[in-house]
């Protein structure tokens, strides 16, 4: 399988004297070296491939340098050294007008704040890229209808932007960089501005079209729980360069310096957690069938590592009606178990180790 | 700290452009006279009546049925102020000078936007425009352009700029960044960002730009006025100079009115154009005075009556035949006067514009202040004008242009400048008196206007040689806010002390004491001179011929003027027909006509 897009070894710096400070950057100079002098090293050397159909996750606080180098993958910052290639071309050699083209067809992009066209209806947005690719009229508008669709907004294509919910607003803006059928799509802290509640059902949505749409994906974020929920690997920035990068399980179980120990430690999922956010929706519909102890969807993380150790199966979760909705496999504890934990050494029976934890938070 | 000759710079840099450059200006002038002419000739075609018709079918459509009745109502208010042409010539000039404003001032505006080195260059010259008092703006552009329409539509537009130019910038930087990285990114070109994105979203703030830029061009009107634009500005600058309230009252409400229709227009059609305030707009409930007609229905009820207005304009009565007869020595040769609204300067230049059109000339009478008025001689705009005091009061002005004009010699003297008091105020009777009573005046001189040159005499000699420099304070006006001063002041009884001059109607109106000038300070006694163009007598010899020889005595002239100011504004060429008519033979020896067989035609 080819690799659609490599970043490598790209560096940003803004202000004076660029290409000199990039020299001190590979000499082992620091930010805080270069700040003293007016320039700023937003992004240090950085390297990656993302594999076809992949979310790749790009996390970090603000000011990492994240949104820099989401922007150079795309050219609307040109990388101070370093290559960008994408479906083996290198998109840093191209004129101006090559890489719009390469942005109107291949690359699309979803905003933090929806970046909406107030002007234009829920439609017209949607249908925008392909405007600027040109495509008729009434080709663009049946290709866009069917991108709002995919994203639930059936029925809102009259409407304007302002009439819609922030949710809405960021499907308008999903729908309107699916529409151009571009293979690599660049997502800019996309849910961020959205409530929890909203995140959580994007985030799901995002997925379940990626089960089918199988685009390559750069999804900028600065949500630990959104990292892991959506990435494929996730790579960790701080102070403009990538830390570590890896699957979830690399990050959680593996981290490889005390910073990213240091983020995961910082969250306490298992007060909060409960088996609906848990739990594996995918069902075979019998799990419940053996007679065993079983969970509702509002038992605590807690309860739910008591019930999986006694258990010698995943615990099946029953709705109010008594209907079966999903079921927590051990693994899956143990992976939110991580995020609560920091590193752990792949325990026999980790919800005794759980409860502990609990107990001492 | 020494002078820095900067003045002398901008002098000669004008004499440069004046000297290199006058092709650009003569372009730029038929440019703007073509586009002025047309848009005048399309507004003034139809009858009064139907345009406002018109005009309120526009703001019917554009912003409701109430706002069309109140259009209607108001251009019909101008009509029947029989201010109907200069309200349209206004309407034009303010048109054509935003049109041009917009031309230059909204692409300078986007440039800004895109380059901060264009931005930053730019502002400096905007606030130099915006600031720089507008009268300094006119000498230039009638030194450029000549008298007229062009110059005050350059000045206005000029003064107009800035708004424009400011607004769009500000408005295409407003837009949100995000927006316009979501247009880059999906590909979009530069250009189509900024005709898809930027612009579109900028459009309200663009339009506030467009309308100040109208608003400011309206209120720049009066001013370009001065330079004899004509119009509803001409009219309040003669009701100024005439402190004629009545009339400057009624030609400051035409400018409100269009001021009004224009304002509420340009900001109804930027919400009709801008996509966010067309849905704004249908959001809003409508009632039966907010009802707009459909754009369809609009064009046709347009439609119709430009189509009325033009047939009414094909069946309206033509001009009668031009009369030919053996006094029509000018044959519809066209003859312009400026004066001064001095009141010799009105009676002599009416008694003139009778005299050349009783002789087949077309005359036009335009006021002017001193300045512009010698200018435009200068420049050849003005053929002639009858009251140049010389050699005294205006000779800063005949030392600047007089080797540019020619002088046709004295019709009155010798003229005298004095300060005056009522005759009610005892004790003071000599310019020598004065210094002892400085408290009953207030220490106050009610002087003109500060260009006359009696003002720089008074100051720079008068006061001096009486030892009145620190006793006296002279306020500069106005000829006519001095009069009015000297009226208010006489009605009850209260001292005034007031720069005049003889001949002056207010002599025979007033009981007032010419102050005697035993030193001799005021000197001698200026003739009043007809000071024409430099050409003139060549191209005009009767006419030069007839000025030469023109005189008037003390009793012709006040008897004049004082039937024209008994007879009041806007009647001035019917008094001096009636005066005329009075003192019969008058004619025949101030215009001649020339001694050939055509006199003999006529008498037989």
């Amino acid at each position: 399988m080819s690799s659609r897009l490599e970043a490598e070894h790209l560096y940003k710096v803004f202000g004076r004297r660029e290409e000199e400070a990039v020299e001190r950057l590979r000499d082992g100079a620091d930010r805080e070296e270069l700040r003293a002098d007016g320039t700023t090293a937003a992004v240090i050397d950085a390297s990656f491939t993302v594999d076809p159909g992949q979310i790749f996750v790009v996390m970090g606080l603000s000011g990492s340098g994240k949104s820099t180098l989401l922007r150079m993958l795309n050219g609307l910052l040109a990388p101070t050294a370093g290559r960008v290639l994408f479906d083996g071309q290198d998109l840093t050699a191209l004129t101006g007008r090559a890489l719009r083209e390469v942005r109107a067809r291949k690359i699309s992009m979803v905003f933090q704040h929806f970046a909406l066209f107030p002007h234009r209806s829920v439609l017209d947005n949607a249908a925008y890229g392909l405007a600027v690719q040109g495509v008729p009229r009434p080709e663009r508008e049946e290709r866009a209808a069917e991108a709002l669709r995919l994203c639930g907004l059936a029925g809102w294509e009259k409407s304007w932007p302002d009439e819609l919910s922030g949710g809405m607003q960021q499907r308008v803006g999903l729908a309107r960089a699916l529409a151009t059928d571009a293979d690599l799509l660049l997502m800019d802290e996309s849910f961020s501005a959205l409530d929890p509640l909203i995140r959580r059902d994007m985030q799901d949505q995002l997925l379940t079209l990626q089960q089918t749409l199988k685009k390559t994906i750069v999804f900028i974020t600065h949500d630990l729980n959104e990292a892991m929920r959506l990435g494929d690997r996730i790579a960790v920035m701080r102070d403009g360069r990538i830390v570590q990068t890896g699957t979830a399980e690399d990050i959680l179980l593996r981290p490889e310096n005390d910073y990213v120990a240091s983020f995961i430690q910082d969250v306490d999922r298992t007060r909060v957690l409960t088996a609906a956010a848990v739990m594996d929706a995918q069902v075979r519909g019998d799990e419940a069938d053996c007679g065993c102890e079983t969970a509702t969807p509002d038992t605590p993380f807690t309860a739910l590592c008591a019930l999986g150790a006694r258990l010698p199966h995943p615990v099946a979760v029953l709705d109010g009606g008594r209907g079966l909705v999903g079921v927590v496999p051990r693994q899956r504890l143990l992976r939110f178990l991580g995020e609560s934990q920091g590193a752990l050494p792949a325990p026999a029976t980790p919800c005794d180790r759980g409860e502990k934890v609990t107990a001492r938070a | 700290m020494p002078r820095l000759p900067l003045g002398d710079a901008v002098d000669s840099g004008v004499d440069w452009l004046l000297a290199h450059m006058s092709w650009l200006f003569d372009a730029v002038k038929t440019l703007v006279e073509g586009l002025y002419d047309g848009l005048d000739a399309v507004l003034t075609a139809p009858e009064p009546l139907l345009l406002a018709g018109i005009l309120a079918v526009l703001a019917w459509w554009l912003r409701g049925l109430a706002a069309g009745v109140l259009a209607f109502a108001g251009f019909a208010l101008i009509d029947s102020l029989a201010l109907w042409d200069e309200a349209m010539s206004t309407l034009s000039l303010v048109l054509v000078a935003t049109l041009v404003a917009l031309v230059i001032s909204i692409p300078l505006g986007i440039w800004a936007a895109r380059s901060q080195a264009v931005s930053t260059a730019v502002r400096p010259v905007l606030d130099l425009l915006q600031t720089m008092p507008s009268m300094v703006l006119l000498i230039p552009a009638i030194l450029f352009f000549g008298m007229g329409v062009p110059a005050g539509v350059v000045a206005t537009l000029i003064f107009a700029l800035a708004p424009g130019v400011r607004m769009t910038e500000l408005g295409i930087r407003q837009v949100d960044a995000e927006l316009v990285e979501a247009a880059e990114a999906f590909g979009t070109p530069p250009r189509d960002t900024l005709f898809r994105v930027q612009l579109p979203l900028a459009l309200p703030t663009v339009m506030a730009g467009v309308n100040q830029v109208i608003m400011l061009g309206l209120s720049m009107v009066v001013i370009a006025g001065m330079v004899g634009t004509g119009g509803l500005g001409g009219a309040v600058n003669e009701a100024i100079g005439q402190l004629d309230i009545g009339l400057g009252f009624e030609a400051g409400l035409g400018i409100v009115v269009l001021a009004i229709y224009l304002d509420r227009m340009t900001g109804a059609l930027g919400t009709r154009i801008s996509p966010l305030g067309r849905r704004a707009a249908a959001k809003a409930r409508t009632t039966m005075w907010t009802h707009r007609p459909r754009a369809a229905v609009a064009a046709v009820g347009v439609a119709v009556l430009a189509l009325a207005a033009g047939g009414l304009g094909l069946a309206g009565p033509k001009d009668g035949p031009a009369k030919a007869s053996a006094t029509d020595v000018g044959k519809g040769r066209e003859i312009t006067i400026g004066y001064i609204p001095w009141d010799e300067g009105i009676a002599s230049t009416y008694l003139w514009k009778e005299l050349l059109e009783e002789r087949g000339f077309e005359v036009t009478t335009t006021q002017y202040a001193a300045g512009p008025l010698y200018t435009g001689l200068a420049t050849g705009r003005i053929d002639f004008q009858t009251d140049s005091w010389l050699p005294t009061t205006h000779a800063e002005y005949w030392k600047k242009y007089g080797d540019q004009l020619a002088d046709l010699g004295t019709w009155y003297g010798p003229t005298s400048l004095e300060l005056s008091v009522p005759s009610y105020v005892k004790d003071v009777n000599s310019l020598a008196d004065l210094k002892a009573h400085a408290s009953e005046f207030g220490g106050r001189i009610t002087g003109i206007e500060p260009s006359a040159g009696m003002m720089g005499l008074l100051k720079d000699k008068v006061l001096e040689r009486y030892g009145l420099d620190g006793a006296y304070r002279v306020v500069d006006g106005s000829t006519p806010a001095m009069l009015a001063e000297l009226e208010r002041a006489y009605a009850r009884k209260e001292p005034i002390l007031v720069t005049l001059w003889s001949p002056h109607w207010a002599y025979s109106e007033y009981g007032l004491k010419k102050l005697k000038d035993p030193a001799g300070a005021w000197g001698e006694g200026d003739g009043v001179h007809t000071v024409a163009r430099k050409d003139l007598a060549a191209d005009q010899p009767e006419v030069g011929a007839w000025l030469k020889d023109f005189s008037m005595t003390e009793e012709q002239l006040t008897g004049l003027e004082a039937r024209i100011q008994k007879a009041g504004k806007g009647q001035e060429q019917d008094a001096v027909r009636t005066w005329l008519k009075e003192h019969p033979g008058l004619v025949e020896k101030w215009v001649p006509v020339p001694e050939t067989g055509e006199k003999s035609r006529a008498a037989g």
